[in-house]
């Protein structure tokens, strides 16, 4: 069986972030593996594991600057990666990235594609289910576990209530949850080994796209960032004698008692 | 070399989430509790294949011993990526390298080089995966700066056998070790001097009749790492347990005890950048966020002072760092005058950083919880073990002045 992991290298969510004047996040520093994303590398490197054969593939769109985040994928166990890395995509929305994406893994459709529920910095969340459309493919998001039989795929899909059971045969899009497996850590050697793993850095013309990406092909603007609303200042009770019955008519009032 | 390649930054990512999540929730245990340190060690091997990478080392090892090639230096085939875990352990607890280079480097290392193949795989490759504990013993109460000429402890040839008495002492996972490598004066009858008979090097095994291993002695820092005494009561060894079986091996005796000074000198300099690193830190945190009278106190110009000189000695220790890791990547070792000056600067860097670290936090400082406390203890010992401050000066200047 063969998995591909949609991966987005990302900005430290550590470091400072500063925005350009469109709003873009700046991604000229170090990037990282985003972490929703080992999530899904894990749950591939486990379902091939357990087929017996196949292999996991990851594909990226971004800056080709700092592959480090790739590379940690590739430590981990997966055996190549492609990235499309172009300045034509400067400004690409959710389906502009979508649409690359889709052009990636079209060219040699594995049978399964993960990727995460969300980015963590872009947070959109529409990426997944916008490339399952473009392929033409069934989609499951929520995933907290995923299991293949055969030719079907089954999923526990996280609800508010519980989880219910999807299945959907193969090939097909599943977007996984953080927590769906617990990330492995790469060997000494996965990490040396990582180094001679195939890279393959794509142009948009290498895919055949135009301006359906780029500023051209967006069709969502960012208007404005805007800093989110500090913590309101706490309410103060003040003890005199009926301190433990105020906080008890409020923590009621919250409904946690 | 002067900064870590693309594949050094990856492991030090993954070594340091494994020291936060595996080793940081557990430093009360290890601090407090007394739980010993081998099963975070352990689990630190397994997780990154340095489990596999020792057994490796390992058989390349034996094959050299077994092909009549002199046993190399212990040198796996990046050294780097050692220096990389010893530096992220000890952000959080020096004393777990303590334990863990005193088993895989001293013990291990020592019967690699001077012993049998047969000896090599009955105690070496179990010692270097940690599936045992190690224990590298020369220390006595009564020598230990002066431990090859005062040592006191004694094998008595007995037939084809050898009697052990005697004691040594602050010897690094004694109270644990299921191999102990021990270094003993032959008593072969004669009237010679004590100070010049022949050291001899021997394997012990844990529950050997005679054979006492105290229980864990408190102390000022270190507490991940057990330190104790080994008692030896007419310990009766075949030549079996007399490393490379004989009198006279190869580098044996005095020369392996030097040549582990070497090894270890180089390795307190990446232990006291961990400490140096963590310590520098915390304090850059600290003095940007603590405010009095109406600034950070990262304004203040006596604490601007401290802050510059913690940096002045993590540059400092980081390139000696680097450059051995470079001098190892071309097969070269540094003289033991070096090795000494390496380890004589970094051990009073470590001990100087995380002391002003503590006055940058003030009260906080001295307060467990802000961690640079006990990073201070711990640093302390850097000064003492693998040869004291005064022994590096004795070295470097005997080295200097050599006719
Ligand atoms: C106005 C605007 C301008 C942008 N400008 C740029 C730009 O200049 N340069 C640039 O590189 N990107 C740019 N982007 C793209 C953006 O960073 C995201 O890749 C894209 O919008 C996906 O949205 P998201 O991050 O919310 O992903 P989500 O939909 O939240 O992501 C869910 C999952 O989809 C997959 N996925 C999402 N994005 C990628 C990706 N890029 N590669 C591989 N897998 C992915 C991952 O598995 C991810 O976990 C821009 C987006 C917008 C809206
Ligand atoms: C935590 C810990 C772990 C240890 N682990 C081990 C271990 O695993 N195995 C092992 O064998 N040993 C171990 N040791 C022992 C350690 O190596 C010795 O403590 C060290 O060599 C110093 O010896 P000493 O303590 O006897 O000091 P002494 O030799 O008694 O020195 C006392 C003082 O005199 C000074 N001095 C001595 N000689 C001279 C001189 N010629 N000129 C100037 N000054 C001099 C010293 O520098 C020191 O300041 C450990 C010690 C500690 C604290």
């Amino acid at each position: 069986m063969n998995v591909v992991v949609c991966v987005k290298q990302i900005p430290d969510p550590a470091a400072p972030q500063s925005f350009d004047a469109q709003y873009n996040l700046d991604r000229s520093g170090k990037l990282i593996l985003d972490e929703a994303d080992t999530y899904g590398v894990e749950m591939a490197l486990q379902l091939v594991d357990k087929a017996g054969s196949g292999e996991v593939s990851v594909v990226s769109m971004g800056s080709a600057n700092d592959l480090a985040g790739l590379r940690n994928a590739l430590a981990m166990g997966a055996a190549k990666a492609v990235i499309v890395s172009d300045d034509a995509l400067r400004g690409t929305d959710a389906l502009g990235t979508a649409k690359v994406l889709a052009a990636v893994i079209k060219r040699d459709l594995p049978d399964l594609i993960l990727c995460a529920t969300e980015s963590s910095d872009g947070y959109t969340g529409t990426t997944p289910v916008q490339l399952a459309e473009l392929l033409g493919l069934p989609s499951i998001t929520f995933a907290k576990s995923v299991s293949v039989e055969g030719s079907t795929v089954k999923v526990n899909r996280q609800t508010e209530a519980g989880y219910d059971e999807v299945t959907a045969p193969l090939p097909c899009v599943v977007t996984v949850t953080a927590g769906v497996v617990e990330p492995r850590y790469a060997s000494f050697k996965g990490i040396m080994a990582a180094k001679s793993k195939p890279v393959e850095i794509l142009s948009v013309a290498d895919l055949g796209l135009g301006d359906e990406t780029g500023t051209k092909g967006a069709r969502e603007e960012i208007t404005a960032v805007v800093a989110a609303e500090s913590r309101q200042a706490g309410e103060k009770y003040v003890d005199e004698g009926d301190g433990a019955e105020k906080i008890v008519a409020f923590l009621e009032s919250i409904k946690v008692l | 070399m002067y900064e870590w390649t693309e594949e050094h930054q990856a492991i030090i990512g993954f070594v340091r989430r494994f020291v936060d999540t595996e080793v940081r929730p557990h430093i009360d245990d290890l601090e407090h509790n007394g739980v010993p340190p081998y099963d975070v060690l352990r689990k630190m091997y397994v997780t990154f294949g340095l489990k596999d990478m020792a057994q490796e080392n390992f058989q390349r090892q034996l094959d050299r011993k077994l092909g009549g090639e002199p046993s190399q230096e212990r040198r796996t085939s990046d050294p780097a990526a050692q220096m990389i875990t010893t530096i992220e352990l000890c952000r959080v607890s020096p004393g777990l390298v303590t334990s863990l280079g005193v088993s895989t480097g001293l013990a291990a290392g020592t019967i690699n080089k001077l012993g049998t193949p047969a000896q090599m795989q009955r105690w070496a490759l179990d010692l270097m995966t940690l599936d045992k504990v190690g224990a590298w013993a020369i220390t006595e109460p009564d020598s230990g700066s002066d431990a090859l000429g005062g040592m006191r402890t004694s094998a008595k040839r007995d037939g084809d056998e050898y009697v052990l008495n005697g004691q040594k002492t602050w010897i690094t996972n004694g109270p644990y070790a299921d191999t102990i490598v021990l270094y003993a004066k032959l008593d072969d009858g004669s009237n010679d001097d004590v100070r010049n008979r022949k050291v001899l090097t021997f394997v012990l095994d844990k529950g050997m009749e005679g054979l006492d291993q105290s229980r864990p002695m408190r102390k000022m820092g270190q507490h991940g790492s057990p330190t104790g005494d080994v008692f030896l009561h007419d310990v009766r060894v075949g030549k079996d347990r007399l490393l490379g079986e004989t009198e006279e091996p190869l580098g044996g005796g005095r020369q392996s005890a030097k040549d582990n000074f070497v090894a270890e000198r180089a390795g307190v300099a990446a232990m006291s950048l961990g400490i140096i690193d963590e310590c520098l830190k915390i304090s850059i945190e600290y003095a940007k966020q603590r405010k009095l009278w109406g600034t950070a106190i990262s304004q203040f110009q006596l604490v601007q002072l401290k802050l510059a000189q913690m940096e002045v000695a993590r540059v400092n220790v980081s390139n000696l760092v680097f450059s051995h890791i470079e001098r190892s990547l071309n097969g070269a070792v540094p003289t033991f005058a070096e090795a000494s000056a390496m380890k004589l600067y970094s051990a009073q860097a470590a001990c100087q950083v995380a002391d002003d670290a503590i006055q940058i936090l003030g009260g906080n400082g001295y307060i467990a919880e802000y961690r640079v406390e006990q990073l201070s203890r711990d640093a302390r010992v850097l000064r003492i073990y693998a040869g004291t401050d005064e022994m590096q000066v004795v070295a470097i200047a005997k080295d200097l002045t050599r006719p």
